[in-house]
């Protein structure tokens, strides 16, 4: 849309609550409101994908308080005066694997992450969908790296031994008349998309597959390529590839400031001292923005946009073995396909995500609201679909731009900046892809690739914790041999052992509190989430250490376990 | 080389040593096996008194309760297996298991018989009962914080709320109190408390700990650890009324909300449970509904006495040690609908019956009642019960050799109170 039709169209609907000015392809809004929706509906109006014009959101939002930034409890010097080649900023799918593609060169790589793990945010909270590039349109950045993302997956999760299954999507229809539109659509896809391995098949193909599918669905598109992978599993196994070739990982770390001078940045404060780096990577999903203004780049604004998943008993795995959703013939409201129901690498059944514009970038706290928006939608895909099977649930919170579109690219102004931003779904898919890409720009500005030589002792492989549970009892048997641990069970719902939780903390990026080896491992991810298991697992992390148990959090910082010791004093069990 | 024996017993909580007890004192080989290092099961971390009252006529505390019982075990020489963990079992094509064990020994198969599962059950969580709001630390089932104060010797909390008026959580209350935690109060969702008497008195009335019925946790709140719960009130159907809700500020959440039997591996064997009970459904010698497979304890029903448990563990292990693989004609026994749920679920015609032991609890609170046992018309069993409270498992025992060869077997509970 033009500018003046814009300026036009949006006094007709506000009168002269917003204005929009246009320089340097961006367009700026400005004006005062106490509705988040009316902002993001405003924003969203002035995105223009057509003319590669991005939207700069500075409405004040007047409805309440935008909380700042959690900073990590944390603060020291051991970073003060470090001089990395390139400073990357978020732990993320996006800022691991881009540490990980770095570490083929002779580079000081250098990752900080404000929280106490990696995949804490939107990285980890998400349904680890492999997607296959349904409904993106050419033109835009997600189209352009959805394709090569999703055929690299057998590879990277090969190399960095994290499991991936290549299970299949449906999109299910109840309407027999949908099928010559979406058969042009599907056409429409393969020969003008380049995304090539969408078939329709019938309801009777679909429910002999599925047999527990809606018996009224018409037909489906399959896309064969759609698969899933744990997200944060494989956050973690590119952060760990990356340090065992070299890069270093800082966890607890969040920057808080910037020195910028004659376009360049030449001085990033931390939380754990200043850096003085050559290159410094964007990629800090929901506050990529925040960290955009304090380079004096910013050209883009994050609207957050929340979505909550429930993860099923394992005993309910048999609803589905691929993925899949209803799709319904009304509009979806916001930039999501809706939830869908996936079963994961691990077997669980993951219903969602639903998707809430929120102006909070850091509340992950459910809503009763969401998991009946999923559950009523989604038992019309299944409808032996029940909340009693719930274990868990969880909110993620994406990091959107009125654009809609990934931003990765250097600098507009700021010349040793790369921007990694606005990266939401399918930003798991396209992470290989697009690490590839931001590594070569980083490279680039230090000099080229002959500038830069190449790490020769750079190793794609990556060990991983064994996983005993789906080891032949033979197998088992010779690791038990070898490290007795292995058979000492401790986790009860998962079957995780000692020695496995002792290999998560031995790993190269040890994260010692009950979620880090929860989410490296699993103990306390099933049906009773860690009612038998988690004063063991503290134990374990308390004697790893060599700390008191009860300085043994959950995820670190503020999040202790427990609050000293007894009258009696400390047990003897 | 492949172990063989009689009696194979998964659990060493009181279930399963009295099962293993029994087993072997009819003459059986048995092997225990246990997950845990040491035997006893929960009974390790509930070290205050009031256990064996029924069994014992004395009050022990849950480790000298279990003693009693470690100490017979020991003496029997029965072979047991500790930090071990079953993984699989497989039903041999002529009869009898063959179980995978994992254990810092390797991996083990053993073969037997017959199998007791004395499993226990495990406590419903924060997420099964649609808790919502922030992820923090300081939210624990009362087993959890129960063995983190009583076996680590570390306090879950020192200002707490407790949701859930079941036995652990009411016992949970005077604890943390005990140590020095503010226990602010315990919410219920019910309309009556879900724990024994005696533990609403010793616990809560003697340590003035308010009880707030047709309440319950809504939301909490907190990024690291807990700074909140969100507590509001429930209609009849226990849904949270809207506007009812109040912010209680506290750094512990003890749920105390419902136990599960676990009966993943009776599960795996394709064993059938009763949806009441989540137990398998059984016959009168606590057999399942697969040959030579019996359940017994809390992964059968859950006991509010441990002193039942034990009982029940001896009645699947004598049963277990005379196994012989007879054809049953099973009778599955119909229950009205004041019934919450009858244990054992069906009858065996060509089992001996004698002694038939039957637990069951109303599904309400019931005034002056009466169960009658029936086999098509002809009454084989009746008893009047002053009331009945769901918190107080009742247990009779019935002598069942005439039961008729035909006849629908059906277990019906009528109040008396006048006029009904």
């Amino acid at each position: 849309m033009k500018l003046s039709k814009l300026q036009k169209k949006l006094r007709a609907a506000y009168g002269g609550k917003y204005a929009v000015t246009q320089a340097d392809g961006v367009r700026t809004v400005t004006g005062e409101s106490a509705d988040w929706a009316e902002i993001v509906a405003v924003c969203a109006m002035a995105a223009d994908r057509k003319r590669g014009l991005h939207v700069v959101n500075d409405v004040r939002f007047t409805g309440a308080e935008i909380a700042p930034m959690r900073l990590p409890a944390l603060r020291d010097r051991a970073l003060d005066g470090r001089t990395p080649d390139v400073l990357i900023i978020g732990g993320g799918i996006s800022g691991a694997s881009i540490a990980r593609e770095l570490t083929r060169r002779q580079l000081d790589v250098l990752l900080v992450e404000k929280e106490s793990d990696l995949a804490i945010q939107a990285s980890g909270r998400n349904d680890g969908e492999v997607h296959p590039g349904i409904d993106l349109g050419r033109g835009s950045l997600k189209h352009h790296y959805i394709i090569r993302g999703n055929r690299m997956f057998d590879r990277v999760c090969g190399e960095l031994e994290v499991p991936f299954k290549r299970c299949g999507q449906y999109v299910c229809f109840e309407q027999a008349a949908l099928k010559p539109v979406i058969r042009a659509y599907v056409w429409k896809r393969r020969h003008i998309d380049g995304i090539d391995d969408s078939v329709v098949i019938s309801g009777k193909e679909l429910l002999r597959r599925e047999p527990q599918f809606n018996p009224s669905f018409k037909f489906a598109i399959y896309n064969p390529m759609a698969g899933c992978v744990c997200p944060y599993g494989l956050t973690i196994a590119y952060g760990e590839n990356a340090v065992q070739n070299g890069a270093q990982i800082s966890l607890n770390t969040a920057v808080t400031g910037m020195t910028v001078e004659d376009g360049r940045i030449t001085a990033v404060e931390t939380t754990r001292g200043t850096l003085r780096p050559k290159v410094v990577i964007n990629a800090a999903g929901v506050f990529a923005e925040e960290v955009a203004r304090m380079a004096g780049d910013r050209f883009y604004s994050i609207h957050p946009r929340r979505g909550t998943n429930s993860i099923l008993d394992k005993k309910a795995g048999g609803l589905l073995s691929s993925i899949a959703s209803i799709k319904k013939l009304e509009v979806n409201s916001g930039h999501t396909k809706g939830g869908g129901l996936l079963n994961t690498v691990h077997g669980n059944i993951l219903a969602g995500p639903d998707a809430v514009e929120t102006w909070e970038k850091e509340n992950y706290a459910t809503d009763r609201s969401s998991i009946e928006t999923v559950f009523t939608k989604q038992k019309g895909t299944a409808p032996a679909l029940t909340e009693r099977d719930i274990i868990t649930y969880f909110t993620g919170v994406r990091a959107a731009n009125f654009e809609e579109d990934f931003v990765i690219e250097p600098g507009r102004k700021t010349k040793n900046l790369i921007h990694c931003a606005c990266i939401q779904s399918p930003g798991l898919t396209t992470a290989p892809a697009v690490a590839e890409d931001v590594a070569a720009m980083a490279v680039q500005l230090l000099g080229g690739p002959d500038a830069v030589p190449e790490n020769p002792a750079f190793d794609p492989h990556r060990k991983g914790v064994p996983t005993l549970r789906d080891l032949p009892p033979a197998e088992r048997a010779a690791y038990i041999e070898k490290n007795p641990d292995y058979g000492e069970i401790v986790c009860r719902c998962e079957e995780v052992s000692k020695g496995e939780i002792l290999d998560a903390l031995n790993a190269p990026l040890c994260v010692p509190t009950v979620d880090g080896v929860k989410r490296r491992v699993r103990p306390g991810m099933g049906r009773c989430q860690g009612g038998f298991c988690s004063p063991l697992v503290m134990q374990i992390i308390a004697a790893h250490q060599g700390i008191p148990l009860s300085d043994v959090t959950k995820k670190g910082g503020g999040s202790v376990l427990t609050c000293g010791e007894t009258k009696g004093g400390g047990g003897n069990a | 080389m492949r172990e063989q024996y009689d009696v194979t017993v998964i659990g060493g909580g009181p279930a399963g040593l009295a099962a293993a007890i029994a087993a072997d004192a009819a003459g059986a080989r048995v092997l225990l096996i246990e997950r845990e290092a040491r035997l006893g099961g929960i009974l390790k971390q509930c070290i205050h008194d009031g256990f064996g009252l029924v069994r014992f006529k004395e009050k022990l505390s849950g480790p000298e309760y279990a003693e009693r019982f470690i100490d017979q075990f020991r003496a029997a020489g029965i072979d047991a297996m500790t930090l071990t963990f079953v993984t699989a079992i497989e039903k041999l094509p002529d009869g009898g298991f063959c179980l995978t064990a994992v254990s810092r020994d390797g991996v083990t198969a053993i073969e037997s018989k017959t199998l007791i599962l004395a499993t226990g059950c495990r406590e419903r969580t924060a997420k099964q009962v649609a808790i919502h709001g922030t992820r923090p630390a300081g939210v624990f089932t009362a087993g959890t914080a129960q063995h983190l104060t009583n076996l680590r010797g570390v306090l879950p909390t020192k200002k707490c709320v407790i949701l859930g008026s079941g036995d652990i959580g009411l016992i949970m209350a005077r604890r943390l109190t005990l140590e020095g935690a503010e226990v602010l109060g315990v919410y219920e969702a019910k309309p009556t408390p879900s724990g024994l008497t005696r533990n609403l008195h010793q616990c809560l009335h003697d340590f003035n700990i308010p009880l707030y019925l047709s309440h319950t946790v809504t939301r909490v709140f907190g990024a690291d650890r807990l700074t909140a719960v969100e507590i509001a009130k429930v209609d009849d159907a226990m849904r949270p009324i809207p506007g009812t809700e109040s912010v209680v500020e506290c750094d512990g959440l003890i749920l105390s909300v419902g136990l599960i039997p676990e009966n993943e591996l009776a599960e795996s064997l394709g064993v059938a449970l009763d949806p009441r009970t989540k137990g398998p459904v059984c016959d009168g010698s606590l057999m399942t509904s697969c040959p030579g497979v019996f359940s017994c304890g809390n992964a059968l029903h859950v006991n509010d006495l441990v002193d039942y448990v034990s009982e029940s563990g001896e009645q699947a292990g004598r049963a277990a040690a005379a196994f012989c693989g007879a054809a049953r004609d099973l009778a599955p026994i119909e229950i009205g609908k004041e019934l919450l749920y009858l244990v054992p679920q069906q009858i065996d015609r060509n089992a001996d019956n004698a002694t038939v032991t039957f637990y069951f609890r109303s599904r309400e609170p019931m005034g002056k009642s009466r169960l009658r046992l029936q086999c098509g018309d002809a009454v084989l069993f009746e008893k009047t019960y002053p009331f009945l409270r769901p918190p107080e498992m009742e247990r009779l025992t019935v002598d069942l050799r005439d039961l008729p060869a035909d006849g629908a077997l059906t277990a019906q509970l009528t109040s008396m109170e006048g006029g009904a």
